[in-house]
C-alpha cells in the first residue's frame, strides 16, 4: 500500500517536472530558423531561379524577333509541414528581391509583344531590270510593289496593292488592287473593291516579278495593250469545293466594264480596261471555274460578257465576249533531280463587227472589220534543285512562246509572235535574277514585218 | 557419305547461300528506293503509326500539303521567314488567293508555325 502510493506520488512529481520544464525552455533566438522554414525559403528560391531563366530565354527570343508564348509560372513550391512551433521568421534574402524585380519586367516585356485581335503585315516584291528591244534605245527600269495586309477577324481580310513605278520623267503610283473579303463560310468568299481579275491564272496569281519566271509579261496579258482586264473594280464571290481528292474553283464577278476605243486611229476597235467608272452604264459580268483532278495539276475555263457604247461607228454599241483556257502542271520528278513547272494560256476576244469613223471624220475610216483577236503562251521552266551542286541547283532555265492576233484591217493592229529563253538564278526562295532573250517579229499593215529581238534583265526580290 | 559426295554437297549449299543472299539484296533495293520518294516527298518524318504522336501527323500532313498547293505557283518560302502572327495573316492571304479548303489552311498554318 504504501509502495504504490509512494510510485504514483513520484510518477505525478515527475510528470509535474516533466510539465513544468517544457514551459520553461527558453526559446531560441531570433537569429535561427527552424529547419522546416530553411527548406521552404530554399523551395522558393529554386523555383524563382528556374521561372528567370526561362523568362530570360523568352527575352532573348524577344530579342532575335521572334514571338515566343508567355511561359506559365512554374508551379508554387511545396512547403514542409510545420509540426514544429516556428519560433521565429527572418526577412526573404535580397537576391530574392531582386529575382522577383527583374522577373517583373520580363513578364512586362513579353506581354507588350503579343499581337492584338487584328493582325498587319507589310509585303510586296520590288524590282530592278534594264532591256534593250531591237529599234529601241536601251534602258534601265525599277518599280516598287507594297502590298499591305491586314487580318480584321478570322472571316474578315483587307489586300492592297500599289505600284510604283517609272515612266518617261515621273513616277507613276497606281492602285493595283483593293478588295475587302469575307469568307461566309467553308466555300463561299465575297469580295468588293478593286481587285485582280479571275480570268485564267497570270493576273491573279502569277504576275509579281519574283513569281513570274521572265522579265516581262506575255503579250496577251500586258498591262497595257493585252486582251484582258488585269485589274476590275466590281464585286466578286468565289471559293473552292472539294470533291473527294479533287477540287473545284469558281469565281464570278460584277464590275464597270471596259471600253471600247473608237476614235483613236492607232487603237480602234480595241478595248480599254484603264476606265475605273461604268461610262457607258453597262456591266461587265465574268467568271472562271478551274478543276484540280490532282496535285499539281490544274485546267480552267474563263469567260466575261459585257456590252460596250461604240460612238463614232455605225452602231450605237456593241458585244463584248472574252473566253480563255488555261492549264498549268508543276511536279518534281526523281531522275530529272528537280521540277517542271508548265503552264499554258490562251485568250480569245471578240466584239460585234463595226464600222468605224465611217465618215472619214477622223482621218483614218471608214474601215470595216471582224474584230477578233486571240493570243496566249506555253511555258516551260526547269529547276535542277535535288542535284546538289553548288550554283546549279539554284538555275532555271525558262521557254516561253507567246504570241498575240489582232484583225489585219483594224488601226494600228499588229500580230506578234516570240519565243523566249531565259535562265535564272535564285538567290533565295523569293529572289530571283534573270536574263532573257526574246526571238521576235511583228507584222502589221503599216509596218510590214519587223524584229522585236529583244536582251533583258531582270533582280526581282519579293518581301 | 563419301568425301566427294561431301564436297559437292558442300559447293552447293555455298552456292544455293550465296545466290539466297545476292538475291535478297537485290530484293531490297526497290523497297528502299520506294520508301525514300515516300519520305522526301512528304516530310523527314516517318510514316504515321498508331504510335505516332499528334504533333508528327500533323506535320506531316502540313508540310504535304504545303508543297503541293504553294508551289502551283511559286518558291515555297522558308517556314522561318515569318513569325506565328506573320503566318496567320499570310495563309489567310493565301487562303483567299489560292482557293485553299478550310482543312488545307488550318494544316498548313499549323505545320508553318510549328516549323518557324
Amino acid at each position: 500500500m504504501k509502495l504504490s502510493r509512494a510510485l504514483v506520488t513520484a510518477f505525478l512529481a515527475l510528470s509535474a517536472m516533466s510539465l513544468g520544464a517544457q514551459q520553461e525552455q527558453p526559446q531560441p533566438p531570433d537569429k535561427y530558423v527552424s529547419v522546416e522554414e530553411y527548406e521552404k525559403l530554399k523551395a522558393e528560391h529554386e523555383a524563382m531561379k528556374q521561372e528567370l531563366d526561362a523568362l530570360k530565354k523568352v527575352v532573348s527570343q524577344i530579342a532575335n524577333k521572334t514571338v515566343p508564348t508567355v511561359p506559365a509560372e512554374p508551379a508554387p513550391a511545396t512547403t514542409p509541414s510545420d509540426g514544429k512551433q516556428v519560433v521565429g521568421t527572418t526577412s526573404p534574402p535580397a537576391e530574392i528581391d531582386e529575382l522577383r524585380e527583374e522577373l517583373a519586367k520580363v513578364k512586362e516585356t513579353a506581354q507588350s509583344t503579343v499581337p492584338g485581335t487584328t493582325k498587319f503585315l507589310l509585303t510586296g516584291f520590288a524590282f530592278g531590270g534594264f532591256e534593250k528591244r531591237n529599234g529601241e534605245p536601251s534602258t534601265f527600269s525599277a518599280g516598287l510593289t507594297p502590298i499591305l495586309l491586314w487580318e480584321l477577324s478570322d472571316k474578315l481580310f483587307f489586300e492592297g496593292e500599289l505600284e510604283l513605278g517609272l515612266n518617261d520623267t515621273e513616277t507613276e503610283v497606281e492602285l493595283g488592287y483593293a478588295q475587302l473579303t469575307y469568307l461566309l463560310n467553308d466555300y463561299i468568299t465575297v469580295g468588293v473593291g478593286k481587285f485582280l481579275t479571275p480570268f485564267g491564272q497570270f493576273p491573279e496569281r502569277l504576275h509579281p516579278a519574283w513569281i513570274n519566271k521572265l522579265p516581262d509579261f506575255p503579250l496577251a496579258f500586258d498591262e497595257d495593250e493585252g486582251l484582258v482586264p488585269f485589274s476590275q473594280v466590281g464585286a466578286k464571290v468565289g471559293g473552292v469545293i472539294p470533291i473527294g481528292p479533287t477540287k473545284l474553283l469558281y469565281d464570278l464577278y460584277a464590275s464597270n466594264g471596259p471600253r471600247l476605243n473608237t476614235d483613236d486611229s492607232d487603237r480602234a476597235g480595241s478595248l480599254e480596261f484603264d476606265n475605273f467608272t461604268d461610262i457607258d452604264n453597262n456591266k461587265a459580268v465574268g467568271g472562271r471555274i478551274g478543276f484540280m483532278p490532282i496535285p499539281g495539276l490544274e485546267v480552267g475555263y474563263s469567260i466575261q460578257g459585257s456590252r460596250v457604247k461604240a460612238p463614232d461607228t455605225s452602231g450605237s454599241d456593241a458585244d463584248v465576249l472574252l473566253q480563255g483556257v488555261d492549264g498549268s502542271y508543276n511536279h518534281d520528278f526523281e531522275w530529272l533531280k528537280g521540277g517542271i513547272d508548265l503552264r499554258v494560256e490562251w485568250v480569245w476576244s471578240r466584239v460585234s463587227r463595226l464600222t468605224y469613223d465611217p465618215t472619214g471624220t477622223l482621218g483614218f475610216g471608214p474601215v470595216t472589220f471582224s474584230n477578233r483577236r486571240n493570243g496566249g503562251y506555253v511555258q516551260l521552266a526547269y529547276r535542277p534543285y535535288k542535284l546538289k551542286v553548288p550554283i546549279i541547283e539554284k538555275l532555271e532555265a525558262v521557254g516561253r512562246y507567246d504570241r498575240i492576233d489582232a484583225p489585219s484591217l483594224a488601226p494600228g493592229a499588229f500580230d506578234e509572235e516570240r519565243w523566249s529563253l531565259g535562265l535564272n538564278y535564285w538567290l533565295g526562295q523569293s529572289t530571283v535574277i534573270k536574263a532573257a532573250y526574246e526571238f521576235g517579229h511583228r507584222d502589221s499593215s503599216e509596218n510590214g514585218h519587223e524584229n522585236v529581238d529583244s536582251f533583258l534583265l531582270q533582280a526581282a526580290m519579293g518581301f | 557419305m563419301n568425301k566427294i559426295a561431301l564436297k559437292r554437297l558442300t559447293k552447293a549449299g555455298v552456292a544455293i547461300f550465296a545466290t539466297s543472299a545476292l538475291l535478297g539484296i537485290i530484293l531490297q533495293i526497290p523497297r528502299a528506293t520506294a520508301d525514300d520518294k515516300s519520305a522526301d516527298a512528304a516530310s523527314t518524318t516517318t510514316k504515321t503509326s498508331s504510335a505516332a504522336q499528334p504533333s508528327e501527323k500533323i506535320a506531316k500532313d502540313g508540310s504535304q500539303l504545303w508543297s503541293e498547293n504553294c508551289a502551283r505557283c511559286h518558291n515555297m518560302r522558308s517556314p522561318s521567314s515569318y513569325s506565328d502572327a506573320e503566318w496567320e495573316v499570310v495563309m489567310h492571304h493565301m487562303r483567299v488567293r489560292a482557293r485553299l479548303t478550310p482543312e488545307e489552311h488550318k494544316a498548313i498554318l499549323e505545320f508553318l508555325k510549328s516549323a518557324n
